[in-house]
């Protein structure tokens, strides 16, 4: 088998020397043959990138659209209004109305029966009644960019002053407690278990990663009961924070082994310089770990943007809800108002996409060491 | 380093510096890893202890009033709709998770093509990876909405009646799926880096012997990456048995009153909703956190039951 791909391409290779026409044919070929392979290389990549791309641009069509235009069957992808005029100070939709097998477009005033009542800018005294049938209205491309601010400023709760403002603020201030708590609590912890020789030190460190096995679901009820119950936080803030203040595995870990690429010769030479492990660890490994705690900042904001069991567990009133916790509430009271909630959803994602035009080799990095976005 | 140091030059009189050191080195140690030791003791250690307690005890008037055994654990397997939740969460993790890993491994193979503006088109299966779960929910919940989402409508043009989707029990784990399919793009990016840490030496040398394009992926990627594949797959079904949000959002949306979870017709009655739903819902402590050891076993066996067949599956290169 290899013997024969080998004097092929042997004997292709004297071809080439002794003819220089077949050399030029083969070329071509050869050139063909990765042109159609790049080709399709880019139909597959491309038919299958579809599957991604329309759900967005779906996402962001409708939020784009008035009222009206979000139900129309067959879907529509650009964004339309109706058109209308202006008579007297007052707008009127515009229609395609046939009259004796003309068309023509008129403003529409009332229905009267299965007819409607049509005025002619041109001449507004006039009123023309034709049947509804055989009037098609107006439309023209128009993006609804008002359902953006409508959307932050709809309440979203009969009577008690909410809205996706107020959701948008609670996840902020959560999100960048919970990045602040990590970045505090998680930098010392690992510092102690990559370069602070103590007893004891592997066997914790043992159990820091074991905790990694254990399921959300086992403690989720107590912790419930401990906030709500015991301590009084529920329906506040706290019980989504404070844990962060005091590191998790999954950051300690990941800092844990950054740290230890930093060598160790550097820290000693300032503790023979008589620094206190405190200045080696703030003035020395912390300044050099800014691409590692990039990432878990980012991270940890995008875990706490997106979690929505925790706030489901502990914020009960409207006022208190975050993003996630919002829009599902939104969704749940069945107002069927998709632009406005498509809308509010864009505005959910847009810091997440912001943080990762910026961020881009972070996020990558990120998911490569800890395996998972969230 | 330092240590041994100290020990050569001071000869007779090692043991008090040493052990002084230590001290410092012990207190300091302490005193870096105290918010893990409290956080740990508070947040980890407390609410394990208290939930295996709680799932030996009848929970009433705010306190676990009377130990009841292992009445919990017998009331749970008697409920039929415990058996519903297990069920519909092994169907995810049976059919929903070789799913998910299989197409991202192939939308993988796509963006490791050598084809021009490829940094474009991994943007765009990376991009929905990142919209937070509930935005997507909804997109999705929008997209296949029976009567006017374009799913649906798309179908008709080809002549197809659509699925009622998420209002449909049969349809309302694939439409779950879908969803999941749409929010792959971490495990894109895992494989991916797996892909481009093939040695191309093999793959040149398998091109020259003539294996053709397909079986040089088969016999050749397929088994180079392998540990990525127990990797996604370990992780997916750990996921999977967590399984919450998107199941939430789903129920709400189809049911038709509220703190019906499960809609329709307990089809996204997932284990982690009904144990929420029994816990938190209907304060039933002890038999929900007896579900939760229970699930807490099940995925310990099946990590362990995935890592013990791994071995005739996975190739380790190094």
């Amino acid at each position: 088998m290899r013997g024969d791909v080998m004097t092929t391409i042997i004997e292709n290779q004297q071809n080439a020397v002794t003819t220089s026409a077949s050399e030029k044919a083969w070329r071509r070929r050869k050139k063909r043959k990765d042109l159609l392979k790049e080709i399709g290389g880019h139909v597959l990549v491309f038919v299958v990138g579809l599957f991604f791309l329309i759900p967005f641009l779906w996402m962001v069509s409708t939020s784009l659209k008035v009222d009206q235009d979000v139900f129309r069957n067959p879907p529509t992808w650009i964004p339309r209004a109706n058109a209308t005029v202006n008579i007297d100070g007052e707008d009127y939709n515009l229609y395609d109305v046939v009259i004796n097998g003309e068309t023509r477009q008129l403003a529409y005033l009332e229905r009267s029966g299965s007819d409607g009542v049509f005025i002619d800018p041109a001449e507004p005294e006039m009123e023309i009644l034709a049947p509804m049938a055989d009037a098609t209205e107006v439309l023209e491309v128009n993006f609804a960019w008002e359902n953006y601010p409508n959307a932050l400023n709809r309440s979203t709760r009969t009577g008690l002053g909410v809205n996706f403002m107020t959701y948008f603020k609670n996840s902020l201030i959560i999100s960048i407690f919970a990045v602040i708590g990590t970045l505090l609590s998680c930098a010392p912890v690992a510092y102690a278990f990559a370069r602070i020789k103590f007893p004891g030190r592997d066997g914790f460190f043992l159990l820091v990663l074991s905790t990694m096995m254990l399921p959300f679901q086992v403690t989720m009820i107590p912790m419930y009961l401990l906030f709500n119950e015991t301590l009084g936080w529920g329906d506040t803030f706290l019980p989504l924070i404070i844990p962060c203040f005091f590191a998790n595995a999954y950051d300690v870990f990941l800092l844990r082994q950054f740290f230890r690429t930093i060598p160790e010769e550097m820290c000693d030479a300032a503790r023979v310089d008589g620094a206190s492990e405190f200045a080696i660890f703030s003035k020395i490994v912390l300044p050099l770990s800014v691409p590692v705690l990039a990432t878990i900042a980012v991270f940890t904001f995008l875990w706490a943007w997106n979690d929505f069991l925790g706030p489901l567990l502990f914020l009960t009133s409207p006022q208190n809800f975050t993003m996630a916790l919002g829009l599902q509430d939104f969704q749940g009271q069945h107002i069927v108002s998709w632009n406005l909630l498509m809308a509010a959803s864009v505005l959910f994602t847009v810091p997440i996409i912001i943080a990762f035009f910026f961020a881009q080799k972070t996020f990558i990095q990120g998911i490569k060491l800890t395996g998972s976005k969230e | 380093m330092a240590e041994s140091t100290i020990e050569k030059k001071s000869g007779r009189k090692e043991k008090a510096p040493r052990s002084r050191l230590e001290k410092r080195n012990t207190l300091l140690g302490m005193l870096f890893i105290s918010p893990w030791i409290i956080g740990f003791i508070a947040f980890t250690l407390y609410p394990m202890v208290m939930s295996l307690f709680y799932s030996f005890t009848e929970y009433h008037a705010r306190r676990a009033s009377e130990w009841v055994g292992l009445q919990n654990y017998i009331a749970m397997f008697h409920d039929d709709l415990y058996w519903t939740s297990l069920g519909n969460t092994l169907y995810m993790v049976v059919i929903s998770v070789p799913v998910l890993l299989f197409f991202s491994f192939v939308c993988a193979v796509l963006l490791n093509l050598k084809i021009k503006g490829q940094s474009l088109y991994r943007v765009i299966y990376f991009l929905p990876s990142i919209v937070p779960t509930v935005a997507s929910t909804l997109l999705w919940l929008w997209m296949l909405n029976p009567q006017t989402g374009m799913v649906n409508s798309a179908l008709s043009v080809f002549g197809i009646d659509g699925p009622n989707w998420f209002q449909d029990p049969y349809w309302s784990k694939p439409a779950l799926i879908l969803l999941g399919l749409w929010g792959v793009g971490g495990t894109i990016i895992i494989y991916l880096s797996g892909l481009q840490d093939v040695p191309t030496a093999l793959l040149e040398a398998a091109e020259l012997d003539g294996a053709n394009w397909f079986q040089r992926l088969r016999h050749i990627t397929m088994p180079m990456v392998s540990p990525i594949t127990l990797f996604n797959l370990i992780t997916g079904v750990i996921a999977m048995f967590q399984y919450f949000s998107q199941a939430y959002v789903f129920g709400a949306a189809a049911s038709t009153s509220e703190n019906a979870l499960g809609a329709p017709l307990s089809s996204t009655l997932f284990y982690s909703v009904y144990l929420y739903q029994r816990g938190i819902s209907y304060l039933d402590i002890g038999v929900a956190s007896a579900m939760a050891w229970v699930l807490f076993f099940i995925i310990l066996g099946c990590t362990f039951l995935l890592l013990k067949v791994s071995d005739k599956f996975t190739y380790y290169a190094g």
